[in-house]
């Protein structure tokens, strides 16, 4: 048999396809069409075809950019290790070379395709996710995921923007929901990958502050996001529907959150209400995204 | 090890060709689905009286 450095080799397209985090990409991409089917005015179908596509190829290449940058981080993480670059069936130029071309044809496209405020958006959710949460914010504090949960929320905002080319208060609440779903979905994960974190010397909240205080912060920001939700009915931007939806998803989120601070386990495998409010917190917001385009469409 | 190495390299060279033949292909499909994609932003442009 042959010993042959897998690295050495031209990239293998599925290692390609797998830098760009197609897991993260789901939600990305529907929250994406949710906030473009909720706008007041609907672009042919194949500018917005080609919108969501941008935004998809544009998070494909912050991811791919990201693994560039943490190989080294992901190696150390039993969760990460496999992943191309940390595995060894890639090489770090290459997956810069792929980031950074992805990116700008993705914002290029865009502008062509759509209009230069949407472009402009995804450009910088783009350079935030790299810059301001990858290279700057994850290795030095433990509000990474505070911040740089900014960078997942453009998606819906962008796909308003491409349908309309104005950025109004609907969208803006789109992109606080996610800002401000962000930290408890982190949060509830980390707590029982801690050890994880821990070995990488990533400062994840239970790493620096502890998991009490970690508890505490879940459910701050899960009343607080819960409320923002809502808001959108009241001021009249949703109908019922989004409201009865925002009301309910928002009341179990913080009940799960509740029994999360309740919780005094530190053993992951004792963590059964973080695992749950971990499941619940990706149901919530595709079940929310969906009662809002269901709102825009279904009600006179 | 080396010794068997020297004696038969071919398995890498096919490893490197059928990946590049792989990448091509894909490549060409992207490309061709680009052009089709960019063609039908256009109509909608017109369309649209852009």
């Amino acid at each position: 048999m042959q010993m042959t450095n897998p690295a050495a080799l031209p990239a293998d397209w599925r290692d390609l396809y797998a830098l760009t985090k197609p897991g993260v990409m789901r939600l990305v991409v529907f929250t994406a069409i949710c906030g473009l089917l909720a706008a007041p005015v609907m672009p042919p179908l194949v500018i917005g075809f080609t919108a969501i596509l941008c935004i998809a190829l544009g998070a494909g290449a912050a991811g791919a950019l990201n693994q560039w940058y943490e190989a080294d981080l992901d190696a150390k993480m039993k969760r990460t290790a496999k992943r191309p670059l940390p595995a060894g069936r890639l090489d770090r130029q290459t997956a810069l070379h792929f980031g950074v071309g992805l990116g700008a044809f993705s914002v290029i496209l865009m502008e062509l395709a759509t209009n230069a405020l949407a472009a402009i958006l995804l450009a910088v959710s783009i350079l935030f996710y790299v810059l301001i949460y990858t290279v700057w914010l994850k290795r030095r504090t433990a509000q990474n995921i505070v911040i740089g949960g900014a960078a997942g929320a453009f998606p819906p905002l962008i796909g308003w923007v491409a349908a309309t080319g104005r950025i109004e208060l609907l969208p803006v609440f789109l992109f606080a929901i996610i800002f401000l779903w962000t930290p408890p979905h982190f949060w509830a994960l980390s707590l029982f990958v801690r050890s994880d974190y821990a070995a990488a010397k990533v400062p994840m909240l239970p790493v620096v502050a502890g998991v009490a205080a970690t508890r505490r912060q879940i459910l701050i920001y899960a009343i607080i996001m819960a409320a923002a939700a809502v808001a959108p009915w009241p001021l009249g931007l949703t109908g019922w529907l989004y409201g009865a939806a925002s009301a309910i998803l928002g009341a179990v989120f913080v009940v799960f959150a509740i029994a999360v601070a309740a919780n005094k386990a530190t053993e992951p495998k004792e963590m059964g209400q973080e695992k749950r409010l971990f499941a619940f917190s990706i149901l919530y917001l595709f079940v929310l995204f969906a009662a809002l385009v269901a709102d825009r469409w279904l009600l006179p | 090890m080396t010794k068997v190495a020297d004696e038969d390299p071919k398995p890498e060279a096919e490893i490197i060709r059928a990946r590049q033949r792989e990448r091509a292909r894909i490549m060409a499909w992207l490309l061709g689905g680009f052009v089709f994609l960019l063609f039908l932003i256009t109509l909608a442009k017109i369309g649209m009286g852009k």
